[in-house]
């Protein structure tokens, strides 16, 4: 009669955990909701108990930093020099740009950063990329915002609970982000895949790349501002084209949220023009 | 008799909960991020471990229940389907129990073996299943991957497990 208790509790809860991965990917709201509500729980115990590796890695970059520091400070004059050159020219570069966006009545895109966080996990897992942060609706954060740090883009959050989020990198499966070639402005799309270098896709017919072409997020899709760093090709053959990312999603610290909104300003019409005209 | 009362009697309490809070860890020290770039796709499958261990010495405080809790907190923790991991580590503690009068009466290196084809099934297993809730085929060899660095951990794993163990059994003595 016990076994028949045990054989029962065993065979329900796999029809449980079957039900769950057959409807819980169609009753998306409930689920998420869950998996909030579990996640805000946790993240306070994994942020504390990642403090000791983050401790490890700032140590270990220390030493590095420390071991490099005269080579690095004779790199650093150098590139000062040709910095202060290249901001005179970009200074001009501003302000030409500035009239021509006036000329053409360009909207500019308002970024505003909702808050800076703090990675406390990660899935890894070789068939989910995610990572939890530690801000949630409470400080501001919504679902679909992007997610950057210093390097470069990162995710955009997928998942948000008051206090915690979650952010779906670039590198998933079921990630795609609008992005161009910083030198030529040709529009692709980033499609993650599971690996660590993602892929180019939609390159126009006639269109050529280069191994080391910068590529940038064009701010197709308003998620992500315009001209973010995404990376550098690396790889080019017949399976597709492979970007190296600028951020390091495998060592992520600290990570900003951003959201990104277009304003126009007043169009002037043609017939308000033409009222104008002296008759 | 009495020492299956003595037994029971360390049982009860905090130190009943040791094997489900021993996993509770493992799981959790998953999730960290570890800042190595090759960690990132060979993560070894601790919670397996850790069922598997509890599974075939004190199945009793490893009940399925159990078992589900951490597979759907697992499941939520990293972003995964909600039920793959739930649905697998119960499987593996459903064959353990079932095979577990075998184990327990053999030295170590009999359940490491034994454990190997276990995590390689679990590793296919968990590629299957992933592939067909991706609707792509993922690579096998990640998978394949985080099967053998959990193999190669195993001993380390059991060693820490077989102290919380010793913590469940000491009052018979």
């Amino acid at each position: 009669m016990k076994g028949l208790g045990h054989r029962f509790t065993s065979g329900f809860f796999i029809v449980l955990s079957l039900a769950l991965l057959i409807f819980g990917s169609k009753n998306v709201v409930a689920v998420n909701s869950i998996r909030s509500e579990v996640s805000n729980f946790f993240v306070p115990v994994l942020d504390i108990a990642s403090r000791p590796f983050e401790a490890v890695d700032g140590f270990i970059e220390w030493t590095r930093q420390v071991a490099i520091v005269f080579s690095e400070n004779k790199r650093l004059r150098a590139e000062n020099d040709s910095l202060k050159l290249a901001q005179i020219k970009s200074s001009q570069l501003v302000i030409d740009n500035q009239r021509f966006k006036k000329l053409l009545n360009v909207g500019e895109g308002k970024v505003n950063t909702i808050a800076a966080a703090r990675v406390v996990s990660d899935s890894d897992s070789p068939f989910f990329k995610s990572v939890l942060i530690n801000r949630g609706t409470g400080d501001g954060v919504d679902k679909g915002q992007a997610v950057v740090n210093e390097d470069g883009i990162v995710g955009r959050t997928i998942n948000v609970g008051s206090s915690s989020s979650r952010v779906l990198l670039v590198t998933d499966i079921n990630s795609r982000i609008p992005v161009k070639l910083a030198s030529g402005g040709i529009n692709m799309i980033l499609e993650g895949d599971n690996s660590a270098y993602p892929k180019l896709a939609f390159l126009p017919f006639g269109e050529e790349l280069s191994v080391g072409d910068l590529i940038l997020t064009s701010g197709y899709g308003m998620v992500f501002p315009p001209d973010l760093p995404v990376g550098q090709v690396v790889e080019i053959n017949m399976e597709g084209i492979r970007i190296k990312l600028s951020a390091k999603l495998y060592n992520l610290n600290y990570v900003s949220i951003l959201a990104y909104d277009i304003i126009r300003g007043p169009v002037v019409s043609q017939e308000k023009k033409g009222t104008r005209e002296p008759k | 008799m009495i020492n299956m009362g003595q037994d029971h009697k360390s049982e009860v309490g905090f130190r009943g909960a040791l094997p489900f809070i021993s996993t509770l860890v493992l799981l959790l020290l998953m999730q960290i991020q570890y800042r190595l770039v090759f960690i990132d796709n060979l993560l070894p499958f601790l919670s397996l471990i850790a069922v598997y261990y509890w599974s075939i010495f004190k199945p009793r405080l490893m009940p399925v229940t159990a078992v589900f809790l951490l597979g759907l907190l697992q499941d939520i923790l990293t972003g995964g389907p909600l039920g793959m991991m739930a649905l697998l580590l119960i499987v593996v503690r459903i064959f353990v129990v079932r095979q577990s009068s075998r184990f327990l009466e053999r030295e170590f290196l009999f359940n490491w073996l034994v454990f190997i084809v276990v995590a390689l099934v679990f590793g296919f297993a968990t590629w299957t299943v992933a592939s067909i809730y991706l609707k792509d085929t993922q690579n096998f060899w990640d998978s394949f991957g985080q099967s053998v660095v959990t193999i190669a951990i195993f001993p380390v794993v059991a060693l820490c497990l077989r102290w919380i163990r010793s913590l469940l059994v000491m009052e018979n003595r």
